[in-house]
């Protein structure tokens, strides 16, 4: 792409933008979390790579339909020439338009993800026409999982699946495909440093004991060597003595 | 859009703007010749929706022929997802789908027509599992590594209290009476040996 051209298409995409926010209230601030003073809220965005992959996935899809099309309209024309040509045109075009917007979409897309994490839940925000937000507690997740095709390996990102109790189906489909937020679940898409973002979700979710739906109690759970919930210091050393005491008259 | 926060308060929320009514007119014109037939039930859906906001849960009520009713406690939220479509938007409305761990994909419950959606949301979410906003504020020094541990502490200790407390002061003294006893016994053995 030429230099002019592409400072053109900058023009026109930071226009588009601009009605987007004025006209579409497509909100241009990325989603915050309510967090107790102090803390930090880490916000962060897909990674460049993620649109090098979507758009290579455009151009595959781009490529194979034109291909079937135009190879419809060579044969239509050459069937019947004066109205395969007025029929196929418009047609040609239409598409074309099409393809234009799918690949500004693609941009949008890209610019509307948005994902914002605290130390105790995280709200992913996607969506241009209809605007999803989904906040999840770290407490409420049942599991995470990081997922990555061959052409996603190629482009180094991965997208980190988080899951809350409760079925049902994800309303069409794969998580990723079509953008749409099924219930029950959160996906951190195209991210650079998923196994990271992975780890730390994990990390929370081990610090709470109550994660899921709410745990056997710990003590239980890790043996003897942690003192019994209840007990506060003082007694336990107080059961120490009597021990001692016990064992010395056992002894005499 | 959003009046000041100062002023919000989800438990005043009993119906729905009247906004709503507008936005489930334009929904029904998308049907085209089957406005009538969709308009009907939006509108006595909108007439009777009512809201009851409440310490513990959330009350939804909806319907004449068919009268339904959901609630659903603060602390089984499970996630809270936030909905804006275009037309929503324009209107200035949202849908906030609140979720249990049940097993069907579509939402136990959809709030609509709340105009400060947003405000509504937080507060939701700081009544959710595992926020715990505002009782941490006082009890819980942010920036713990165990963080959670102590959550689960502070909440069985208010679980506990008017009984817990003066419980386990009673048991110190019990086991200290203890102690001595047995102290005392092993001393005299000792003596007469």
């Amino acid at each position: 792409m030429s230099e002019p051209l592409r400072d053109a298409s900058r023009w026109v995409y930071r226009g588009v933008w601009s009605i987007l926010l004025r006209w579409f209230h497509v909100p241009g601030e990325p989603p915050t979390l309510p967090v107790p003073s102090g803390e930090r809220l880490e916000s962060f965005a897909p990674s460049e790579n993620w649109l090098r992959y979507l758009k290579l996935n455009f151009w595959i899809l781009f490529v194979l339909q034109k291909s079937l099309w135009l190879a419809l309209c060579v044969a239509l024309i050459i069937a019947v020439p004066l109205v395969g040509l007025l029929l196929t045109l418009p047609f040609l075009a239409i598409l074309s338009l099409l393809a234009m917007m799918m690949y500004l979409a693609l941009h949008l897309r890209f610019d509307t993800t948005r994902y914002v994490m605290s130390s105790k839940s995280m709200r992913i925000r996607r969506g241009i026409w209809v605007i999803h937000e989904t906040t999840i507690t770290f407490e409420n997740i049942q599991n995470v999982s990081v997922s990555q095709g061959p052409l996603q390996r190629y482009f180094g990102i991965a997208d980190v699946v988080v899951q809350t109790a409760g079925g049902g189906g994800h309303g069409g489909g794969q998580p990723g495909h079509g953008g749409n937020m099924g219930a029950h679940f959160g996906l951190i898409e195209g991210i650079g440093n998923a196994q990271e973002v992975r780890d730390r979700i994990l990390k929370q979710l081990m610090q709470s004991r109550s994660a899921g739906l709410g745990d056997e109690p710990a003590s239980s759970r890790r043996g003897l060597a942690m003192p019994a919930r209840g007990w506060q210091a003082d007694q336990v050393a107080l059961l120490r003595d009597i021990r001692d005491a016990v064992a010395e008259l056992a002894r005499a | 859009m959003n009046k000041d926060k100062s002023d919000f308060d989800p438990f005043q929320i009993t119906r729905p703007d009247r906004v709503l009514l507008k936005h489930y007119m334009i929904q029904a014109l998308f049907g085209g010749p089957l406005f009538p037939i969709l308009a009907l039930p939006l509108y006595f859906k909108y007439e009777t929706l009512k809201y009851r906001f409440d310490n513990d849960g959330i009350s939804m009520s909806w319907g004449i022929l068919f009268r339904h009713e959901v609630y659903l406690t603060y602390r089984r939220i499970q996630d809270i997802h936030l909905t804006r479509g275009i037309i929503q938007r324009w209107l200035g409305l949202s849908t906030i789908s609140v979720q249990t761990a049940s097993g069907s994909s579509t939402p136990e419950m959809s709030i609509e027509g709340v105009l400060q959606a947003e405000l509504l949301r937080d507060f939701l979410y700081a009544k959710m599992r595992g926020s715990h906003q505002a009782d941490d504020a006082q009890t819980v020094p942010s920036g713990s590594s165990a963080v959670g541990a102590v959550q689960q502490n502070a909440r069985s200790a208010t679980d506990l209290a008017g009984s817990g407390a003066t419980g386990d002061d009673e048991v110190l003294l019990l086991l200290r009476e203890i102690r001595d006893g047995l102290r005392a016994m092993a001393g005299n053995r000792g003596a007469r040996q």
